[in-house]
């Protein structure tokens, strides 16, 4: 008995690794709950059956700065709300560092910034951005009904030199790309792009 | 931000004023932030046609960093948009070797106090002067928070000779910093899960750091370490791969290698390997090696070793045949148990062997001439239980289990055992190497490879106990048993003969003898024994002191260790002797010589990337090129002393001699090609 234990251990153990390693796109995502600006806590598993979009945001992160005073973040929540999918802003900002917020202070961000998050979340131990490898602010997540992993990477081809000049609403925006995608039950072509941006500011 | 913006606006307007007013100031800083821009040239007068050096020169204050052209995990480097006249041209930004920046748990790639990006400007004949070069910079610059700095620097140019100005040492300066081609040969090898950048260098030891950064995202992982390794005259630089991967074709990137205070960077442009299609291969690999094991587990049965000890137990079935069906099949299975428990007990050392980091194959057992000589003892000793009429007390029941009408289902299991014990010399050289692959394989894959072989290996008997109605083909219980169990203890001292040439291999000829010596005083016991087999009391405990006497003697008699002799070095034709490539050079015949070690990565490599391919295979057998292996894996004294001749500490070298010339050092990394392009040299 003490034997097939161990087997069992052993055959774990070699799952485990790659679990632990960033989530490859087409594998299931892992679970994950946190509090959110209302200090309502939300666990990934109470939006099984819709499309979710992860955010990981910093607002005073330019790169992210300029994806809302441009509007195309808001534009882009509305887009993927009329496809039916939750969005949900990740903040893994450190008490301390820039982009970590209270409470009040998100719901003003959203309020001001016209945005439409379903829900603004807190990470300031930075455990979930790690478990996802979120390396920059924006770093977009796409999820399925069924908890696959359809897209990770940056919202749109805008990333690159001379960012700050471009003009955001002529970019290719890879998260509704993908969204189309999924809702036409089609393979997502572009499934893992480089994130652009700030580097997501996590507890040294 | 309004105030900034005017600010710089006043900036530009001073910038302009200054270098129309005034020839003697160049150029003026543009201070956005947290870091500043300036342009630069390397003269001020150029003539039509001209090639000019202009550079963008940052400088940051302190803590803070802007990016190079991959900026890591996160970031953006500059961009330059140019402003120029007709006729005159840019070059891309031409990025200096960058630092590594950690933002834990991220790396970005960049500049920290200063830097310059250069830009190389050229013009054809039809331009007008004084020209004016404008440049629009937009960059980052960051410490833990980010920030986007933008400016506008310009710079006049008038017509005249080059006058190479204190600019321009500077910028020749920064264009010696840019990554130059790698001199040297190097590869990309993909062990386990990680890359392996080799390359060949002048010393090796004067590396004091290391790191490759990579152009595109999604190859490698930008926070981990790189582990370097260093060897004689290459170093192999481990490049841990991205948890998420992009699809690329090639690995480029710029390897920094600092030499104390000599620093430089290289230009590094070459395939990845595609592993999917490995896999697939081995894969398949791997069911036709279950096959070929239960086939060769098959023929096993008739091997001089084995064939006798199957054969005198199905003699005892014979006797049994009255007995009844469902106690034969208890037997065969139970038999075929102790069969596949030893090979797995066998197979089990072995890994355990190896996950201490020996390098080992199957086989190895017979490496150590103390179970050499165990297996002569026995062989020796089952012929002569075969050949008398001695049956050995419960002791010793698995030696009983052969000859006596056992129906104890233990015996059965025993013979299972003794059985693969006394296969494994004949496994050895007939099945080595498959059952090395066997061992090779992750566990799972291993185990069934020996199940298939314990399997084949008792098919026969397994069947027999299932069909007692096939042994009526036999002829009835008789005489002719006992001629044949005698006759059975020549295959049986014939395979204790071929033992002792194998040990003849690993030690000294006066060794060899008292392993005889000990096979003689084990026979002696057992005539002791068989004489005895009627005598009691205290007789018989004198007999049997007596005999254990004789079996201490004889163990005591077993050597322990090598011994130092030459001989196998002619049981492999390509093993190296100093003797041997003399004589061959005699002969004017060209030799290829390795010196290698199971211990050494590099060897390895080579030998799989290069010495095995079929075309040099074939192209060294055209040229009458005879290939010699010097195994430095044990130590061995004429081996270093022949490495030290080439100013060598270890391994791997590659030697050629030509027809009996001097011989030629290859490089320590091979690869087909370049081996292919040193054998073509070699007349025929």
């Amino acid at each position: 008995m003490k034997f097939i234990q161990l087997i069992f251990i052993f055959l774990l153990s070699i799952f485990m690794n790659t679990t632990f390693a960033a989530v490859k796109t087409g594998n299931n995502v892992p679970e994950f709950t946190l509090l959110d600006s209302n200090g309502i806590k939300i666990s990934l598993l109470e939006f099984k059956g819709k499309t979710i979009i992860l955010e990981w945001t910093n607002h005073g992160c330019p790169f992210v700065a300029k994806h809302y005073s441009s509007g195309n973040m808001q534009n882009t929540q509305k887009n993927a709300k009329e496809f039916g999918a939750v969005w949900i802003s990740i903040i893994s900002s450190a008490p301390g560092t820039q982009g970590y917020v209270t409470n009040e202070e998100a719901n003003n961000l959203t309020k001001s910034r016209n945005a439409q998050p379903d829900h603004v979340l807190f990470d300031k131990e930075g455990a979930i951005g790690r478990l996802y490898d979120a390396k920059t602010t924006p770093h977009m997540y796409i999820i399925d009904a069924e908890g696959v992993l359809k897209y990770q990477g940056a919202i749109d081809d805008a990333g690159g030199k001379g960012f700050m000049s471009k003009d955001l609403s002529k970019a290719n925006n890879y998260v509704l790309n993908a969204l189309n995608e999924i809702i036409n039950s089609k393979e997502v072509k572009d499934h893992t792009t480089k994130p652009y941006g700030c580097s997501v500011k996590y507890k040294s | 931000m309004k105030f900034r913006t005017i600010i710089k606006k006043l900036n530009i307007l001073i910038a302009i004023c200054v270098s129309y007013f005034s020839t003697v100031h160049s150029y003026e800083y543009q201070d956005a932030g947290e870091s500043s821009v300036s342009i630069i040239a390397e003269s001020k007068t150029f003539e039509a046609g001209d090639d000019l050096l202009v550079g963008l020169s940052f400088k940051l204050n302190p803590g803070w960093h802007t990016y190079w052209e991959n900026p890591g995990d996160a970031g953006e480097g500059a961009s330059i948009i140019w402003t120029l006249p007709d006729g005159i041209k840019a070059s891309k930004i031409l990025w200096p070797g960058p630092e590594r920046i950690p933002v834990e748990p991220l790396m970005t790639f960049g500049y920290e106090d200063e830097v310059v990006l250069l830009t190389q400007i050229s013009s054809n004949k039809n331009i007008d002067f004084p020209l004016k070069l404008s440049a629009k910079i937009s960059w980052f610059t960051c410490k833990d928070i980010c920030i986007p700095q933008e400016a506008e620097v310009d710079i006049e140019i008038n017509k005249g000779e080059k006058n190479l100005n204190k600019n321009a040492v500077s910028l020749k300066r920064v264009l010696n910093t840019l990554s130059k081609p790698f001199p040297y040969e190097y590869r990309l090898e993909k062990l386990d899960k990680n890359y392996f950048l080799q390359f060949q260098f002048e010393e090796p030891e004067n590396i004091t750091n290391s790191f490759f950064f990579p152009k595109d995202y999604g190859v490698l992982n930008y926070s981990k370490i790189q582990n370097l390794e260093k060897n004689n005259l290459s170093v192999s630089l481990e490049l841990p791969v991205a948890e998420v991967q992009s699809d690329h074709k090639r690995l480029k990137g710029v390897l920094y290698i600092e030499e104390g205070d000599n620093v430089n960077y290289y230009e590094i442009n070459t395939p990845l390997i595609n592993e999917p299609q490995k896999e697939l291969n081995q894969s398949i690999g791997i069911l036709t090696a279950i096959i070929f094991a239960f086939i060769g587990g098959l023929i096993l049965n008739v091997m001089p070793c084995v064939f006798p000890i199957l054969s005198i137990k199905i003699l005892s079935f014979i006797k049994q045949s009255g007995g009844s069906r469902q106690k034969l099949a208890q037997h065969g299975l139970i038999f075929s148990t102790g069969v596949l428990f030893t090979f797995f007990l066998i197979a089990g050392l072995l890994l355990a062997i190896k996950s201490t980091g020996e390098s080992i194959g199957w086989g190895y057992q017979l490496q150590s001439p103390v179970v050499v000589s165990i297996l002569i003892y026995l062989f020796t000793a089952i012929g002569i239980v075969f050949m008398t009429n001695l049956t050995i007390g419960s002791q010793l029941a698995q030696l009983g289990g052969i000859t006596k009408n056992s129906s104890d289902l233990s015996s059965s299991f025993f013979t299972g055992m003794l059985a693969v014990i006394v296969a494994s010399p004949c496994t050895a050289p007939f099945m080595g190497s498959a059952l090395g692959l066997a061992l090779l394989q992750p566990g799972f894959s291993s185990i069934s490879i020996f199940a298939g072989l314990g399997l084949g290996f008792s098919a026969p008997y397994l069947i027999l106990s299932f069909n007692p109605s096939l042994l009526q083909a036999l002829p009835k219980p008789g005489e002719w048993m006992e001629t044949l169990k005698q006759f059975m203890a020549f295959p049986m001292w014939a395979s204790a003969i071929w033992l002792l040439w194998v040990l003849s291999g690993q030690v000294e000829i006066l060794s060899v003898i008292l392993v005889l010596l000990g096979a003689l005083l084990i026979s002696l016991g057992l005539w002791l024994l068989e004489r005895n087999q009627l005598t009691s009391g205290y007789k018989k405990r004198i007999v049997q002191a007596c005999v254990l006497a004789l079996l201490g003697l004889s163990l005591w008699f077993i050597p322990t260790e090598y011994q130092n002799n030459n001989k196998d070095s002619y049981m492999n034709q390509n093993y190296y002797s100093p003797e041997k490539v003399a004589a061959l050079r005699e002969e004017n015949k060209s030799i290829f010589l390795n010196f290698t070690a199971d211990w050494c990565i590099t060897c390895k490599v080579n030998e799989a990337v290069a010495l095995s391919r079929q075309n040099i295979q074939d192209t060294l057998k055209e040229k009458d090129i005879t290939y010699l292996k010097a195994d430095w894996t044990k130590k061995d004294s004429v081996i270093a002393s022949k490495l030290a001749e080439y100013g060598r500490t270890g391994v791997p070298l590659y030697l050629l001699f030509s027809k009996g010339q001097e011989p030629i050092i290859l490089p320590e990394i091979l690869t087909e090609d370049l081996l292919m392009n040193y054998l073509k040299e070699v007349p025929k």
